[in-house]
């Protein structure tokens, strides 16, 4: 019993040391790759396959996430004569966590699943190896383009999917359950603050990292066969699923504090 | 035996020899798979390492290029010991050498042109283009292959695959190739090509070769030197005559292609062979 206590133990602390080592490394090869003019086509490529085509996706996302909303909050405000309020509720929450969270998430199924089958194929294949026999870093040359991709387009990302739910929930509230649109984007433009957008899009740099370098990690270290690559698909999307959940609880702390420590008063109005 | 080990040390340490395992250890876990091994790779010529599957060829050939490192024991490259480089070093000596990969481990979403310029893109400033595409052109011509630039990994067999790896293998003219079983899965005929391919690299690029398969006519067609492994360890060290007539039973058992009495005793066991003992689901 204790032996498979300590055995598990070792082998959590030997999981997180690799990954530390891991991301260090990419966050090396990543500033690398920024200042050498060669690995632009790379990262443009990448930016693509992420980026351009994860568009449709993360906007059906954000657009649903507004309309729920608008449905789900509509009785309870119109009950206490409050529904033209509607408007901060919905915007507030999708800018400020529920587009963020939910295209981030939605990013870790589309591409984090991608990155991890493709590196992972191309770990059991030998193309990895081949990669590293061929002189090149494998780091450098496959993770790095793709956390890079992830780091400049999720913030992207989130701004469509924000846009999006902005107007799906605008669609609900004031076409289809009547609520005056003047009133609606007055409360809206009073309650949503500039700094709460921007919460939401800094947001999207930290998950970005979190599921390029997560999905990178499992498809660099998946085990042979059909399985092994199924298994780190499943494992990636998990593990980056749960720390996006984590770093939104972190970063809200940590921008309620700074919020609190610049403006003390105004959270008090 | 032991006097096999004495001439293996003994060409370990020899000037020429370009590559050099000594005492090498390689352990997964609790399994060892090499044991001991030390052994030098003579400069321009071909070295065929033999031994059953899992008998740690795949392993030892990696080693040649830390792929992987050793648990315990030494790798040098001429007199400059590579085990203990970080990867930025290792990088650079590995421009020296070219692996074929078993499966040829061609890049999916590249087409056979951009397979072989990978290393050159790499490694090198390319000023002009249209050199690079003479270059191509000639290392595909060195394997059959001219006119095959644009297909892409997926629209070739099997052997024009390992054809296509083997040039972009000597895309940069390596010192050193690194062949990890070249002809597993070919038919004979494509074999056979590969085998000549081998030599005439030889020949015309005076190149090093280790060459790591279970294919014996291959391996007296190529092989300067042959070195059998068995349990980690090399059990058997010389040229193709020297192996041919080698005490050894183990040796004479593999490259023979027979079954021992001890793997024929397993057939022999009451019920190895099915007796219909499951019936199909549809049986009446």
């Amino acid at each position: 019993m204790i032996g498979v206590l300590g055995a598990g133990t070792v082998g959590a602390v030997n999981n997180i040391g690799r990954f530390a080592r891991f991301v260090w490394q990419s966050t090396i090869a990543s500033f690398r790759s920024c200042l050498n003019p060669h690995t632009y086509s790379l990262i443009w490529t990448q930016m693509y396959i992420i980026g351009v085509r994860s568009v449709p996706v993360v906007m059906i996302t954000g657009a649903f996430v507004g309309m729920t909303l608008a449905v789900q909050a509509y009785d309870q405000l119109a009950g206490m004569g409050l529904e033209e309020h509607l408007g901060v509720l919905i915007n507030i929450s999708v800018v400020k966590e529920l587009g963020p969270v939910l295209a981030a998430v939605m990013l870790a199924g589309r591409i984090g699943g991608a990155l991890t089958a493709e590196l992972g194929t191309m770990n059991v294949t030998e193309q990895i190896d081949a990669v590293r026999s061929m002189g090149t870093d494998p780091i450098r040359y496959l993770a790095a383009p793709r956390v890079l991709a992830c780091l400049l387009l999720t913030p992207f990302l989130i701004i469509f999917a924000d846009l999006m739910g902005i107007i799906g929930g605008y669609f609900v509230s004031v076409v289809t359950l009547g609520i005056n649109s003047r009133a609606y984007w007055s409360f809206s433009a009073s309650g949503v603050e500039l700094w709460d957008v921007a919460i939401g899009v800094i947001k999207g740099f930290f998950f970005g990292v979190a599921l390029a370098s997560i999905s990178c990690y499992k498809g660099f270290t998946c085990k042979e066969g059909a399985r092994g690559v199924g298994q780190a698909c499943t494992e990636a999307f998990v593990s980056s699923f749960i720390s996006i959940l984590a770093l939104d609880f972190a970063l809200a702390v940590i921008f309620k504090s700074i919020y609190n420590t610049f403006w003390p008063l105004k959270s008090l109005v | 035996m032991k006097q096999d080990h004495e001439q293996d040390s003994t060409q370990g340490s020899r000037d020429d020899s370009v590559i050099t395992l000594k005492g090498v250890t390689k352990k997964f876990g609790g399994k060892t798979v090499l044991d001991n091994v030390s052994l030098g790779i003579q400069k321009g010529r071909t070295t065929v390492v033999i031994g059953p599957s899992g008998c740690g060829k795949t392993v030892l050939i990696k080693h040649l290029i830390v792929l992987l490192r050793p648990s315990s024991g030494e790798v040098y490259y001429r007199d400059r010991r590579i085990d203990n480089l970080d990867e930025h070093e290792l990088n650079k000596v590995r421009t020296h050498y070219g692996f074929l990969f078993q499966g040829g481990a061609l890049f999916d979403s590249l087409s056979v042109t951009e397979n072989i310029i990978f290393p050159i893109r790499q490694h090198c400033e390319i000023q002009d283009w249209t050199q690079v595409e003479d270059l191509v052109r000639s290392k595909l011509a060195m394997v059959g292959l001219d006119g095959f630039q644009n297909y892409f990994p997926a629209n070739l067999s099997g052997g024009q695959r390992k054809r296509v790896a083997l040039a972009r293998a000597i895309a940069l003219n390596p010192e050193v190739i690194l062949y990890d079983e070249p002809t597993t899965g070919l038919d004979p005929i494509h074999s056979d090509v590969i085998s000549e391919l081998i030599l005439k690299l030889q020949r015309e690029l005076g190149v090093t070769s280790v060459v790591v398969t279970h294919d014996m006519t291959m391996a007296y067609k190529a092989a300067n030197r042959i070195i059998m492994l068995h349990n980690g360890k090399i059990i058997a060290d010389g040229d193709a005559k020297h192996i041919r007539n080698h005490p050894h039973p183990t040796v004479q058992q593999f490259i023979n292609g027979q079954a021992s009495e001890d793997e024929l005793a397993v057939l022999r066991m009451k019920g190895t062979v099915s007796q219909a003992q499951f019936l199909p689901r549809d049986f009446k």
